[in-house]
């Protein structure tokens, strides 16, 4: 499965696309295929602070509730508001218009541990 | 605690749904199909042309012997003495408490019945029927594993069988069976469901199944006819009102308090569990199973709690997004009886948040004729 050379990618994942200091964050083609039709997704609320790896909300498919982490911290500054009338975005356009929300990154937010595009690969082939 | 560790069985469609690419689980002790391509795709084909099942992980087993109507009459709830040869019959074996053990549907044919049990019970229901052969006459034998189940269903069910059977399945009526042909392959063919659509459910030979689903799916390729696995049908059956055993049923849950009285034939001298089951149809404070249309699009789970003002009245016992109800999401509840009527407001907590849900009739969703 193809996944975008410019994003960085978690092992639960979610992808983080870094544009200065702020991240948009977002679930895998990996993930939306392996979680099937999705029907609702919870996203957080707008200016709240997201500890790094904390869990932020749930995307559930027809039959499974599954938690939503962001692989980076910061204040959320967005949340797409497609997602609430469309979930199944998620499942069409997982990279692009999928696009779950928006931190302003803290200070010295850490990308340590988050994957390229071809390591995730890797995993996800495995 | 013990626990008995068995191998996950496959059925005879196994290696065709690994070739259509299902994704598989195990479900009643088999590995089954629960999605093809998509449960909403299927969902869709289901309720506009037609889906292929393999339903081959339920139990089958036959009866046999004079008896068997007025034996099958003590144990379960509905009449099986009054069936027709050709008939079938949805009942339910009880316990004393008046607890479902299983629900079933009896199929009578001019030599022998048919009993389909649930995959997940089919070795508890083993267990107790022997338990109760004694003196009986009757003599059970298991089809369980060996014979396979095919179901199409849907609204071009007829057009997509009708040329490849002997049977005149467009004269076979709702709830009525007939031993025939398939593809000239040995079949039971009944006009049974679980979808709330048309269709029909084939009993054949596992060594014949593999050659009549690929066929049906070949034949009604352009017609729309969609392998479909169990994620759908769990949506399909919901939708339908129809109980899923160990949800709206189970050995807890009383086919009174599933809103399944017309099951209950009272009139029947006697049965296991009818003076419990009638003595909780008239004390009438009983929990039951109520139908509930969510107000927002956060779905319902089983497990979470059912609240009527700041009391709680029960907890959700199946949930699911709705197509076929304008996309809504929809759930049963086993409530306390004042919040089972139609029209109540009630609330349902999902994650520490309280969201409105409105009291239905069920079914949810009826098929136009």
């Amino acid at each position: 499965m193809a996944q975008p050379a410019d994003l960085l990618y978690s092992k639960e994942h979610e992808w983080v696309k870094m544009d200065g200091d702020t991240a948009t964050i977002g679930i895998t083609d990996y993930a939306q295929n392996a979680l099937g039709d999705i029907v609702y997704v919870e996203l957080p609320k707008v200016g709240a602070q997201i500890p790094r790896f904390g869990n932020v909300g749930v995307v559930e498919s027809v039959k499974a509730v599954s938690d939503l982490f962001s692989p980076v911290g910061g204040e959320v500054v967005e949340v797409n508001p497609e997602l609430d009338n469309d979930p199944a975005l998620v499942n069409r356009e997982p990279f692009e218009g999928g696009w779950m929300f928006k931190l302003r990154l803290d200070d010295g937010a850490q990308t340590s541990g988050l994957l390229s595009a071809d390591d995730y690969g890797k995993l996800t082939a495995e | 605690m013990t626990t008995q560790e068995t191998a996950v069985k496959q059925t005879a469609l196994y290696n065709e749904h690994v070739r259509l690419g299902a994704r598989m689980i195990p479900f009643g002790g088999f590995d089954m199909p629960v999605q093809y391509t998509s449960i909403l795709r299927e969902h869709e084909a289901v309720r506009h042309r037609a889906g292929l099942f393999d339903l081959s992980h339920m139990g089958q087993f036959i009866l046999q012997g004079e008896n068997v109507a007025a034996w099958a009459d003590e144990l379960t709830v509905n009449a099986v003495s009054t069936m027709k040869p050709g008939q079938a019959r949805y009942n339910i074996f009880t316990n004393e408490r008046g607890g479902a053990l299983d629900d079933v549907i009896f199929y009578k044919l001019p030599d022998r019945w048919l009993l389909v049990v649930n995959a997940g019970n089919a070795g508890k229901m083993w267990t107790y029927l022997n338990s109760h052969l004694a003196n009986s006459g009757v003599k059970l034998t298991s089809l369980h594993g060996r014979n396979a189940l095919i179901a199409i269903q849907g609204p071009k069910s007829v057009t997509m069988l009708e040329r490849h059977t002997g049977v005149d399945i467009s004269a076979l009526k709702y709830y009525f069976c007939t031993e025939g042909s398939v593809y000239g392959k040995r079949a039971i063919v009944a006009r049974t469901g679980y979808t709330g659509e048309d269709g029909f459910e084939m009993f054949v030979d596992g060594d014949d199944a593999a050659e009549i689903w690929n066929n049906l799916l070949r034949d009604n390729a352009n017609a729309g006819l969609a392998p479909t696995g169990l994620g759908a049908r769990d949506v399909l059956r919901l939708e339908a009102g129809m109980p899923l055993y160990g949800h709206e049923l189970t050995e807890e849950i009383t086919p009174v308090q599933a809103g399944l009285d017309w099951v209950v034939k009272f009139s029947k001298p006697n049965f296991t569990g009818k003076a419990a089951l009638e003595a909780q149809k008239n004390a009438d404070d009983y929990a039951r199973i109520a139908g509930l249309v969510m107000d927002g699009r956060a779905p319902a789970r089983e497990g979470y709690h059912v609240f009527l003002g700041d009391r709680r009245v029960g907890e959700i016992r199946s949930g699911s997004i709705a197509p076929s109800v304008q996309n809504k999401n929809i759930a049963t509840a086993l409530v306390e009886k004042e919040a089972a009527v139609p029209g109540t407001p009630v609330v349902v907590h999902i994650r520490g948040t309280a969201y409105g849900a409105a009291v239905v009739q069920l079914p949810f969703y009826k098929r136009s004729q």
